[in-house]
């Protein structure tokens, strides 16, 4: 087996983001030594690519795109795995004028159906006309391209063993699009952000040369998914516009061997990675299976945070953990952003660590601002907030009321952000692009927070968005799913979720019947147990209510704000404490939350 | 089934039980038709932590495509079985 890619180039001058499409980026990221390197779940290295050698196969395949006659700007949906292939298509389509859309995987137990639909409803809302998969997942891929317009679709090989040579290269242009990413939208009507070149190749200069400072000796780590943009943008593209060489373990791996993470940081000298709160949360969860003396993560100087809210004591856990592995807490960079402004908004300084915010928890849910609390305000009476930063350069951030008017700091309104980043709407779905963009052409986040001294502080989502182990889930996935399989009506389920003071979240399904019978009852724990797993892939709590415990709005819909508020006060009756404990099954009915085992 | 056969297979379901018992807070009695996620508080972190430890338990890799497929104690036995006669 070959050796990993180098950390830096021999001669090629270090560019950070200097560049107008991917393709550019790529052919000069293809003049230096460094690369991509994919380690095995248990951390072997399995393969090694030079830029040069990913820009030389991406070529080749973008060659035989267009000698099959494939038009440019057509549609091509791959399965995100962690491996080269993915890599190589990815920029072949940059070369062969085609949008690739990266689709996600599955781990879920007994997920295959609810995943074979995501993929389904996906491919036909990019209208995508070529489809690969690797060869374990390429069955889903055909299964849920059924009566789908697809005229290609098969496993990489397929691909590469078609004709190249006299294939034209049509590379896209800096005013063209770059990828389609599904982040948001529930299953049945996903949501396509569509990144143009420009938007990339900004947002991978303001990271290169602003958030992370990148420089000589620098390389970097990932676990993160690649159909993610955190994974995508963060740890695939920006690394190519600035050629940094990454060292990729596959996000399964990971969540089955976390440490192995931070083994492949240690030996390889890792300089920057990112992770979701949860990510070190593992890692500090099974340090018991090593030594951590035994780790080299002195040289780790951004361990950046991501992806759902950042909680500090998760963090500081970690740190202590791992400060036998020369682990350094000020390396902790808590980091803002979302697909719609392509990855990255704002960055905490470089070397300061985890900061926080501790404000009045009375003004704040009273008054909706942020009044920082009396010195040693109590747990009871505060609640402390993570600061994320400034905007990017070229960027900005405002907090804005619901008349869309600019809010002073530290009042609590939507996050609204500006900037050269942002996508160009939702591809092929004009209403949805509508109800994100403000008149003024701002992107309303959905997030709700404060600035204060130029920082960004996020203190929820007003949106129903559920967020668990960095997943997003949509409660009304979750409600058609657990109303189909209970044979409940449509409007007797509500699910949500409920966070700690971390901001850890909980899902919620509170599920009315008039049912007493404890038999009845006990197949509805069941069915929403299974249900909850198979979609989100965590445990969850089911109230049992009474008819009549939901909220509807004026116009009839279900109020799953009005439905937390009421859990969370008490206020809907849990008739599951009546139950008889039966011999055999769980001895009550409320499922175990939350993600631990 | 020879009695070999069958008491390989036993021996599987049996390791696969006890790797089991550490999601089964409520003590239920865990069968092949026991369901792993409705039946044992098994989410998608213990899932990995299961799929980690079979693997070790019998030096096998579980495939990527086939943990969608994985609903019952009988679903993971049969896939560990398949690894075994492969490997």
């Amino acid at each position: 087996m070959s050796n990993v890619t180098p950390t830096s180039n021999g001669s090629l001058p270090l560019r950070r983001g200097e560049f107008e499409t991917i393709a550019e980026g790529l052919d000069y990221a293809a003049r230096g030594e460094t690369g991509c390197n994919f380690f095995s779940s248990r951390g072997g290295l399995e393969q090694a690519l030079a830029y040069r050698d990913i820009r030389e196969r991406a070529v080749d395949l973008a060659r035989a795109f267009a000698r099959a006659g494939i038009p440019r700007g057509e549609r091509l949906a791959i399965i995100a795995e962690t491996s080269p292939d993915f890599l190589i298509f990815f920029f072949a389509c940059q070369y062969a004028g085609l949008v690739p859309v990266p689709l996600p995987l599955s781990v879920n137990l007994g997920g295959r159906e609810a995943y074979v639909e995501r993929l389904r409803n996906m491919m036909m809302r990019a209208d995508a006309r070529l489809a690969v998969a690797g060869p374990e997942l390429v069955g889903y891929l055909e299964a849920a391209a059924k009566g789908l317009k697809v005229d290609f679709l098969g496993a990489p090989d397929e691909f590469y063993s078609l004709p190249s040579e006299g294939g034209e290269l049509r590379p896209l242009t800096s005013d063209e699009p770059c990828y389609i990413q599904y982040s948001s939208g529930s299953t049945s009507l996903p949501r396509g952000v569509l990144v143009t070149q420009r938007a990339i190749t900004e947002n991978a200069r303001a990271i290169g040369q602003h958030g992370l400072q990148l420089r000589p000796g620098d390389r970097s780590a990932n676990w993160l998914p690649l159909y993610h943009d955190m994974g995508l943008v963060g740890f695939c593209l920006t690394p190519v516009m600035n050629q940094v060489t990454i060292d990729y373990l596959a996000s399964t791996a990971f969540a089955r061997r976390p440490l192995v993470w931070l083994k492949i940081m240690s030996e390889h000298g890792c300089s920057i990675s990112f992770s979701p709160t949860f990510g070190y949360e593992l890692c500090t969860r099974v340090s018991g299976r090593i030594d951590p003396s035994s780790l080299d993560l002195s040289r780790w100087r951004v361990a950046g945070i991501g992806g759902e809210m950042v909680r500090p004591s998760v963090l500081r856990d970690f740190a202590e953990c791992f400060a036998a592995s020369g682990f350094d807490e000020t390396a902790f960079v808590p980091s803002y952003g979302l697909a719609e402004s392509t990855l990255a908004v704002s960055f905490t300084p470089l070397g300061r660590g985890v900061k926080t915010d501790r404000i009045s928890r009375e003004a704040y849910a009273r008054s909706a601002i942020a009044i920082p609390a009396n010195g040693n305000g109590s747990a009871q009476s505060s609640r402390a907030f993570v600061k994320c930063g400034g905007a990017l350069p070229g960027h900005r951030i405002e907090i804005r009321g619901e008349d869309n008017e600019a809010l002073p700091d530290r009042r609590i309104g939507w996050v609204c952000i500006s900037g050269p980043s942002l996508m160009r709407g939702y591809y092929d779905d004009p209403e949805a692009t509508r109800s994100v963009f403000t008149p003024d052409g701002w992107l309303n986040t959905g997030d709700m927070g404060y600035l204060v001294d130029g920082e960004l502080v996020i203190t929820g989502r007003s949106k129903d968005l559920i967020i668990c182990n960095g997943r997003n889930i949509w409660p009304q996935d979750l409600e058609w799913a657990v109303e189909s399989r209970c044979g409940v009506s449509p409007g007797h389920v509500a699910a949500f979720s409920v966070d700690d003071d971390e901001g850890l979240e909980r899902i919620v399904v509170v599920l009315e019947t008039r049912s007493r019978d404890a038999e009845t009852l006990r197949a509805f724990s069941r069915e929403v147990a299974s249900v909850i797993t198979a979609m989100a892939g965590v445990g969850g709590e089911l109230v049992l209510a009474p008819p009549r415990s939901l909220t509807f709005t004026s116009s009839g819909k279900l109020s799953r704000a009005a439905a937390k508020a009421d859990y969370l006060a008490g206020r809907i009756e849990d008739i599951s404490g009546d139950l008889p404990a039966p011999a055999s099954v769980e001895p009550e009915v409320r499922l175990a939350a939350g993600a631990g085992s | 089934m020879t009695d070999t056969m069958q008491s390989e297979t036993d021996e599987v379901l049996r390791e696969i039980c006890v790797l089991l018992e550490a999601h089964n807070p409520n003590h239920i009695a865990i069968t092949e038709e026991t369901d792993l996620s409705a039946d044992l508080n098994i989410d998608s972190v213990a899932a990995m932590d299961v799929i980690m430890n079979i693997e070790d338990k019998f030096e096998i890799d579980i495939p990527l495509n086939q943990v969608g497929e994985l609903r019952s104690v009988r679903d993971l036995a049969e896939v560990v079985r398949a690894q075994l006669k492969d490997g």
